[in-house]
């Protein structure tokens, strides 16, 4: 049974996370509802980056819960991983396969059944139909993202964790961005990025996060 | 555990010392073997450290499973600190039989099943050491040793059974190993003495360098957070 | 399961494909193994009598020596920017990607030792066509385990430095039954009265234990 997305939401409490003796994230509570976008901002070093990797199950919880659609991530994290997606500074995509072979092979990891049109489209959505047949290993960083990113248009995911989502575009890619993201929080669905620049979120309604230290915190205007 | 390790390992090691003296006294005043000369003391320590080297990986595979399950760095300092001790017995086991092999067999080495196992063993610890020291993130060099600690366990019987067919069903055996000899009679008190000696000797032996892994780590983070500080 | 199934022939396909498309990984596993043969004839010089007696050994050592090549390379692959994070963040159980990853290799190997059999055969001037099913038979069951083993110690030294020593000196020791049954099972085949049955049997467990430990293995050690 698939929980609509109106009941779609997202809970942590108490988030700690270190490497060896060192605490990068120290408490984090964070819930979102469905149709609502976060956007983390912070310095370097700040958190925000081990943040999405434990909410896209990369890392592992050490201490406290991460909850999304009513899912525990110790229990069905392999679940999770189907419904949320993440994309980072690496693109995961490989060099030596075609964008469609790049999405085919994202769809059957993703356990989902996407037809040749499906793909097509989805590769012209993202602006690459005249390169759909050749190897991703020529493509520019902006091209490789967007390809990257159009990986939410092939299911939509009911959580999307995007780390510095705006590097690497250009002006028109990033109205482009916007626009996707616009109608995928219309559609209900979660956000979460860091940014470092609040000024092309600025389309999005949007809530800030302010993380410090591995705390969110109510404004970063007393950063030291 | 660590500290605990720090207040007992005195204790332990004046013992090991105590039970090693007696059992060396006993081996050393023991009749000489009719057949084999003076030649049969050297399978005290040949025996022993044999027992040792496999009850270290024992150890070993067991100390990788819980850190696998609970991931507490405890168990990762044990199993580090017991591949080290687990290379020493095999290394003496394997230098003892050869010492021993000298005058039985004439030659210094001789593919017996049972050296052969030793020798895989030797080299399973070595490669412990190796794939621990050539990874750069403590986490997956943990993660990695454990599981090729479990793999190793699981293949070491295998190895075992495999060599040992190997050496039947090609060609019989044509002398026996060093750890084939019965020992009855006489020969028994020094030998259980000397293993309890080499009990104790294991004990503080993983004592002491579990101590010395737990200081380097302890030593390797401050220098980090050090470094991290003065970039800011 | 059919999705599970295809998620790990996606995995293995691309490895292939790849493989095929860059003529990277079959072709220097097969004239490296071409260069092994030439110095086994330089070295021992044999004639044809003993060439028959050391034929077995002399096929297993060109092959472990062969696969180590191409074990190195396996993760190589998921360097390629964050492709193993990709496989990570996927919806499929780590079992999964390993069985992925190890039908690819096992694929490759079983391609270059299929190469390599009657070039040995035609060098070495030995003839024994006629059991020709049955060797063959007898390096699937072996290569059946050196890759399930090999590519799990791949995915251990991925990171290492100086990884492909470290793979050679971790898979030899560990590989002694399957190099002493496979070696025996061969000679036993090569001489009248030899008995196969019982290095067959050791062949099979070899096999098995690897085949049930190595994708759990992989899920602990990827888990971070």
């Amino acid at each position: 049974m698939q929980p609509s997305p109106a009941d779609a939401r997202l809970q942590v409490r108490d988030l700690h996370h270190a490497f060896a003796r060192h605490r990068v994230l120290q408490g984090i509570d964070l819930s979102l509802h469905a149709g609502e976008c976060g956007v983390l901002l912070g310095a370097n070093g700040s958190g925000k980056s081990t943040l999405l990797a434990v909410l896209a199950t990369r890392l592992r919880v050490q201490k406290g819960s991460y909850q999304l659609l009513g899912l525990d991530v110790r229990e069905s994290a392999e679940e999770m991983r189907g419904r949320l997606l993440f994309v980072g500074h690496h693109t995961h995509l490989y060099g030596h396969l075609t964008p469609l072979e790049n999405l085919l092979f994202f769809a059957d990891l993703q356990l989902i059944t996407a037809s040749e049109e499906r793909l097509r489209a989805v590769v012209a959505a993202v602006g690459l139909e005249k390169f759909a047949e050749q190897p991703v290993r020529w493509f520019s960083a902006g091209m490789r993202k967007r390809l990257a990113l159009g990986r939410m248009l092939l299911r939509q995911p009911e959580l999307l964790l995007l780390d510095e989502p705006y590097s690497a575009l250009d002006r028109q890619g990033v109205i482009w961005l916007n626009q996707v993201l616009q109608s995928y929080l219309t559609a209900g669905g979660m956000l979460l990025m860091a940014s470092h620049d609040p000024e092309r979120i600025a389309a999005l309604p949007h809530r800030q996060l302010y993380l410090r230290r591995g705390r969110l915190v109510q404004s970063l205007e007393d950063e030291p | 555990m660590i500290k605990w390790f720090s207040k007992w390992h005195g204790v332990v090691f004046v013992a090991t010392l105590l039970t090693l003296l007696t059992g060396l006294w006993l081996v050393l005043s023991a009749p000489a073997d009719y057949q084999q000369g003076d030649a049969v003391r050297i399978l005290y320590i040949h025996v022993p450290a044999a027992k040792m080297s496999l009850l270290s990986y024992l150890f070993l595979t067991v100390a990788s499973g819980m850190y696998l399950w609970r991931r507490q760095e405890p168990w990762d300092i044990l199993a580090e600190a017991s591949v080290s001790v687990g290379a020493a017995f095999t290394a003496l086991t394997l230098a003892s039989g050869s010492i021993w092999g000298k005058p039985m067999w004439g030659a210094w080495w001789a593919w017996d099943a049972r050296l052969t196992s030793m020798l895989v063993l030797l080299i399973l610890f070595m490669g412990l050491m190796a794939l621990r020291n050539a990874l750069e993130d403590p986490h997956k060099a943990a993660r990695a040793t454990a599981v090729l600690a479990i793999i190793g366990a699981v293949d070491l019987p295998i190895i075992h059974y495999s060599v040992v067919w190997w050496r039947t069903l090609h060609q019989p055996p044509s002398f026996a190993g060093p750890a084939k000899q019965t020992i009855t009679g006489d020969l028994l008190p020094p030998l259980l003495v000397m293993s309890v000696a080499f009990i104790l000797l294991g004990a503080w032996l993983l004592m002491v360098k579990s101590r010395e892994v737990a200081a380097r780590r302890a030593w390797e983070t401050l220098e980090t957070e050090r470094l991290e500080q003065s970039h800011g | 399961m059919s999705k599970l199934l295809r998620a790990a022939y996606r995995i293995a396909w691309k490895d292939v494909v790849g493989d095929w498309r860059r003529r990277a990984t079959l072709s220097s596993m097969l004239f490296f193994a071409i260069a092994v043969l030439v110095v086994f004839q330089v070295a021992f010089d044999p004639d044809r009598l003993e060439a028959t007696r050391l034929l077995p050994g002399l096929l297993w050592v060109t092959i472990l020596f062969t696969s180590l090549m191409g074990l190195g390379r396996v993760f190589q692959a998921e360097e390629e920017d964050g492709a193993l994070e990709g496989l990570l963040l996927s919806a499929v159980p780590r079992g999964v990607l390993f069985l992925g990853k190890w039908s690819g290799n096992l694929l490759l190997t079983l391609l270059v030792e299929l190469a390599l059999l009657p070039l040995t055969l035609v060098l070495f001037n030995v003839d024994v066509w006629g059991q020709l099913p049955a060797i063959v038979g007898i390096l699937l069951l072996g290569t059946l385990g050196l890759t399930g083993l090999g590519v799990l110690l791949a995915a251990m030294t991925q990171t290492a430095r100086s990884r492909e020593t470290l793979l050679a000196l971790l898979l030899l020791p560990l590989t002694a039954p399957l190099l002493i049954a496979g070696v025996q099972a061969l000679a036993a085949l090569l001489q009248p009265g030899g008995e196969v049955e019982p290095w067959l049997r050791l062949l099979v467990i070899f096999d098995l234990v690897y085949l049930a430990l190595a994708p759990w293995a992989f899920g602990w050690l990827v888990t971070e």
